[in-house]
């Protein structure tokens, strides 16, 4: 009795001894997933932190909206804004900000951002997470003025690079020449996406390979550990002979004949093929606004 | 017979580490001296008088009442006189730690299997075998083929050479072992080998004194075909590595003539570790001269599931734990 209780002890010294990394590890990757998780729910923001901006999310200077637009588009901006966590604002404009390209773009930069300064949007607080879409409709005799600008400000000015800022206006530009509304819908839908990027959880790994693979894994590891290599024979021919050799009293080869036979080598060939390629653009920068704040974005001309 | 010590009186042993006889109780070298008992009945210790166990062919064991190592004259003697002996070389400590040493990786054995008492129970036995001398002449006659491609343009040749082969080879084949005891088996004692005979020695008592014994109880010519059939193999082997160079050889004659045979008994050591698990016996054999080990471990099918177990439920705790930190982070 007290055997066995010496060979259970036994066992269990041995059993900690061989998983205590294993055991440790294990314990550490949990309390470390548990106190993140916990961490992360408990800090998710409970919604809008600014109060100071204006409620007002579209500004259709330039008449091309119907007031019924306006009003869908204001209810669909309020419903991403929500989800994305960020304030959208659009603002058409028919200004002549100028017939250089370089020229009006610094002049939309600046009218865009102060115009969310001024009114002090941001949806965490005022200045902060959000964009503004500043679309110019201005066309004279001299040439046309028209182009967007897009202007990030918070989370956005770190999420929205070149590709995105091309994402969002390809967007919205497959419908401005026919559709106005259509097309600031469409880069709202836009601005949501990429503005809840951070919103969305990354998969983590496949529930396959973590069902499955630590399965494959002990399986491989028992059949390793049940193997136990037999014992070979080990004896040597000459083992037991005398002088460790055998004597060789005769060894003679004597050639009797050839036969020689031939056939023909089938070769066959192939061959490969080319590729093409492609090409795009886009453009992004950051810099501080007028108002002191910091900003992200970039336009494009129609 | 028992050998006892000069000065203290105890059982004197034959020590594989110190190549001689001595005392474990005051420690003397080669201080032992024959006692020789005059007993009709070998199962009463004539020591202390304890009842000993001894089986038909036991020709050594110990009392286990004394502890004394019990040598039966009679079984050593006349027909059963041993010509050689091969001492062993290996003592049990180091044969504990040999037997230690190859299963230390094996995982899945019961807990206990290598632990101190288990192994203590281990014993070392002379066994009894027959060593055969045999003088013998293969001659071998057969056709033998070489095999040439190459090529030339899209064409490829392939040449065919055939030779005739005449091989006469004498092979002096000496002590070729085979166990002669019924307990012994024969896979097991055949994959013990080799033995290496430059440490056996004219067989004397004082040897057995601190093993256990068996008095051969298998007739040289019962189990002469078993030496006839290594020495064949060995021969077949030979031959084949002097007609080596070949891509094909066919036999057309084959005649091992063998000239002279004699064999003699000799004594040879086996460590014997029983292991029962589960209502089974796990023996494992020892050759007692070079450690080489016989035997498979048993395996705890327990174990295999809860070290099976362990292992998935912490790779699936790690996965899931790393793919929540993924998710949050």
């Amino acid at each position: 009795m007290a055997m066995d209780q010496e060979i259970k002890a036994e066992a269990r010294r041995q059993y900690f001894k061989y998983f205590r990394v294993w055991l440790i590890a294990t314990a550490i990757l949990l309390v470390a997933a548990i106190v993140a998780t916990a961490v992360k729910y408990i800090s998710r923001p409970a919604g809008r932190g600014n109060t100071s901006a204006p409620a007002e999310r579209v500004y259709d200077f330039a008449d091309v909206l119907t007031d019924e637009e306006e009003k869908e588009l204001r209810a669909y901006i309020a419903e991403c804004e929500e989800k994305a966590k960020i304030d959208i604002v659009i603002v058409t404009t028919n200004e002549p900000f100028g017939l250089v390209e370089s020229e009006k773009f610094n002049v939309m930069m600046n009218y865009a951002d102060d115009f969310w300064d001024e009114r002090m949007y941001g949806y965490n607080r005022a200045y902060g997470d959000g964009a503004l879409l500043l679309d110019n409709w201005y066309k004279d005799e001299q040439g046309s003025q028209m182009g967007t600008w897009l202007s990030t400000s918070g989370k956005m000015e770190s999420i929205v690079g070149a590709y995105e800022e091309d994402q969002i206006l390809d967007a919205m530009y497959a419908y401005i020449e026919q559709d106005a509304y259509k097309a600031y819908r469409a880069a709202v839908k836009q601005l949501a996406y990429w503005g809840a990027a951070d919103e969305r959880e990354n998969p983590g790994l496949p529930l396959g390979a973590i069902v499955f693979l630590p399965l494959v894994i002990a399986a491989v590891y028992i059949v390793v550990h049940l193997r136990q290599a037999p014992a070979k024979d080990t004896t040597a021919a000459t083992a037991y002979v005398a002088g460790g050799k055998p004597i060789m009293k005769e060894k003679t080869d004597t050639f009797l004949r050839k036969s020689v036979t031939k056939r023909r080598i089938e070769t066959s060939s192939g061959g490969g093929g080319g590729g093409g390629s492609h090409s795009g653009g886009g453009s992004g920068g950051h810099h501080t606004s007028s108002g002191g704040h910091s900003h992200g974005g970039g336009g494009r001309s129609r | 017979m028992i050998f006892k010590c000069k000065n203290c009186g105890g059982n004197t042993v034959y020590s594989p580490e110190r190549k001689k006889m001595y005392c474990p109780y005051c420690d003397s070298e080669s201080s032992e001296e024959k006692q020789v008992y005059e007993t009709s009945e070998l199962t009463v210790c004539p020591n202390c008088g304890g009842e000993v166990k001894v089986f038909e062919h036991t020709s050594a064991t110990q009392c286990p009442y004394c502890d004394n190592y019990l040598i039966f004259d009679e079984r050593v003697e006349g027909e059963y006189l041993p010509k050689m002996i091969l001492p062993f070389q290996m003592g049990k400590e180091v044969c504990k730690n040999a037997i230690r040493e190859k299963f230390k990786k094996c995982l899945f054995a019961p807990t206990d299997f290598l632990s101190e008492v288990r192994l203590n129970g281990m014993i070392g036995t002379y066994v009894p075998f027959w060593l055969y001398d045999y003088d013998a002449v293969n001659d071998f006659e057969g056709e033998g083929t070489k095999v040439r491609t190459w090529r030339s343009g899209n064409t490829e040749y392939r040449e065919v050479s055939y030779y005739a082969v005449h091989r006469n080879m004498s092979v002096d084949f000496r002590r070729i072992p085979v166990d002669a005891s019924v307990q012994m088996p024969d896979e097991i004692m055949d994959l013990l080998e080799p033995f290496g005979y430059n440490q056996m020695e004219e067989f004397k008592p004082e040897y057995m004194s601190g093993f256990y014994g068996e008095k051969y109880n298998m007739p040289a010519d019962v189990v002469e075909e078993r030496a006839k059939k290594k020495m064949k193999d060995d021969i077949s082997q030979m031959m084949q590595a002097q007609c080596s160079g070949y891509s094909s050889l066919r036999t057309i004659r084959n005649d091992v003539q063998v000239n002279h045979a004699e064999q003699n008994y000799a004594l040879l050591p086996v460590w014997k570790y029983d292991y029962q698990y589960n209502g089974k016996d796990y023996p494992f054999y020892v050759n007692g001269q070079t450690g080489k080990i016989v035997g498979s471990a048993p395996i705890s099918t327990k174990k295999v599931l809860v070290y099976g177990g362990t292992l998935w439920a912490c790779l699936t705790i790690l996965m899931a734990s790393v793919s929540a930190l993924l998710k949050v982070l």
